[in-house]
């Protein structure tokens, strides 16, 4: 079985949902990544919101690809949020001085969801 | 605590209890002979609980703890109930949990084990006396006396093994209770927390407040987290770098943070040290870094009416 599409990217209105529940091994780190960006050159959506709820351990390979994605992301206009990121998993790249710069984060996909249609109003506003 | 607990705690099952009837060379022979000493044993018995509390209560410290004449007589059944068990020819899981038993009794009402090696060390004069006493035969009466010995200690063993897990037992939950108040994280509004850091922050409490913190904003899915360290005599570059890492990680979740009660000589000592705290919101007052909690909530802090802008201004 390919790796591909083993993290499914939902489309919610312009905006893209996608839900990490499985463990994030290197290999389907990599497709997730290409999985997403194929994704947001096929719809244009305007804004993406990565769910790592389920991921209760990060290594740094995994921190910088999800990193990555979002940078790569935003840089095709899809404002980008992380959220839902763990205690532990937060406390552990913190102290391995791993700093997720430029990625938006928050607490929920209910808060991610708003943060993703307020950016992209403002986008509109200004 | 109950004496499960203790059974447990000591690992007292069949093997540790062999492991220590091999050690203390408790044999089948000496809970024989034990056994047949019962009827000696019960014959003294009264005679050396009364030479015991003699003991007792001619120590002014000791007599202390037989405040009433009612507990008197109650402690003085339950040594005779222990004083006999010696005698009882066994030395099984039920009789390590007798033993126990008075351990914990002894604990609890806080009788240190000096009174209690004293006073086991008063029945066993108290028996070799009765012993050369009632034995002619002096082999006899060292095999009896060896093989009381022998339990004696194994007892002893016991008692202070069960201490021992009572002291450590209190230690634990008293470092658990500082653990808790050096990183109390207050609930102040809907979404909002408020950690107000008093005293030396080091490394380990530094590692403890992120966890806090972090726990602590996923359970209220808190927006905003103000962490005030008016009460914090010494911002170093380390604790500096403490608090931009839990920053940091807050970030990661989605929170934000705000730090409040910066003096002029942590502001100084921050810039002086060429430290780069701009990825935290920073405050002077926590009244202003509450204004700001609100904000980042969607909450504004009003007057009630216009008469009580002029009062505030006037008082300012």
């Amino acid at each position: 079985m390919s790796v591909h599409g083993s993290i499914p990217v939902l489309q919610i209105g312009s905006t893209l949902l996608a839900s990490i529940q499985v463990e994030l091994r290197d290999t389907i780190a990599d497709a997730f990544q290409e999985d997403i960006l194929d994704t947001i050159a096929k719809t244009g959506a305007t804004g993406l919101v990565i769910d790592i709820t389920g991921l209760d351990m990060v290594d740094s390979y995994v921190a910088r690809v999800l990193a990555n994605t979002g940078r790569m992301a935003t840089l095709m206009g899809t404002d980008t949020v992380v959220v839902g990121m763990r205690p532990v998993v937060a406390a552990t790249l913190v102290r391995m001085g791993f700093r997720m710069e430029g990625v938006k984060t928050a607490l929920n996909v209910d808060a991610g969801l708003a943060l993703v249609s307020d950016l992209l109003a403002r986008r509109h506003g200004g | 605590m109950p004496l499960q607990y203790y059974m447990e705690k000591l690992h007292l099952d069949e093997a540790e209890l062999q492991s220590r009837r091999d050690f203390f060379e408790i044999t089948p022979e000496d809970l024989q002979r034990l056994a047949s000493l019962r009827s000696f044993a019960e014959k003294h018995t009264d005679v050396i609980i009364e030479d015991l509390y003699q003991l007792i209560l001619g120590h002014p410290e000791a007599k202390k703890q037989f405040t009433d004449h009612s507990t008197l007589v109650r402690v003085k059944r339950a040594q005779r109930d222990y004083f006999l068990g010696l005698f009882s020819g066994t030395c099984d899981l039920a009789y390590v949990q007798d033993r126990l038993r008075i351990g914990v009794a002894h604990e609890r009402v806080g009788i240190p084990p000096k009174w209690y090696l004293g006073a086991y060390a008063r029945y066993l004069r108290s028996i070799t006396d009765l012993i050369s006493i009632e034995f002619g035969d002096r082999n006899d009466a060292r095999a009896a006396y060896q093989s009381i010995e022998k339990l004696v200690a194994f007892d002893m063993a016991l008692a202070m093994d069960t201490y021992m897990a009572a002291q450590l037992d209190a230690l634990a939950r008293h470092q658990a209770a500082i653990r808790e108040l050096s990183t109390p994280v207050i609930r102040l509004y809907h979404r909002v927390l408020l950690l107000p850091l008093i005293g030396t922050i080091d490394t380990h409490r530094a590692d403890q407040l992120m966890e806090a913190v972090l726990m602590k904003v996923v359970e209220e899915q808190a927006n905003v987290i103000i962490i005030d360290i008016a009460g914090v005599p010494v911002v170093d570059t380390r604790v500096a770098d403490h608090l931009l890492k839990t920053t940091e990680a807050v970030r990661l979740l989605g929170a934000q943070t705000i730090l409040s009660g910066i003096s002029p000589t942590i502001a100084k000592t921050i810039v002086n040290l060429g430290m780069n705290i701009s990825a935290m919101h920073t405050k002077s007052r926590l009244a202003d870094a509450l204004e700001l909690a609100f904000e980042i909530v969607g909450k504004r802090v009003t007057p009630l009416m216009k008469t009580s802008v002029s009062l505030e201004a006037a008082q300012e």
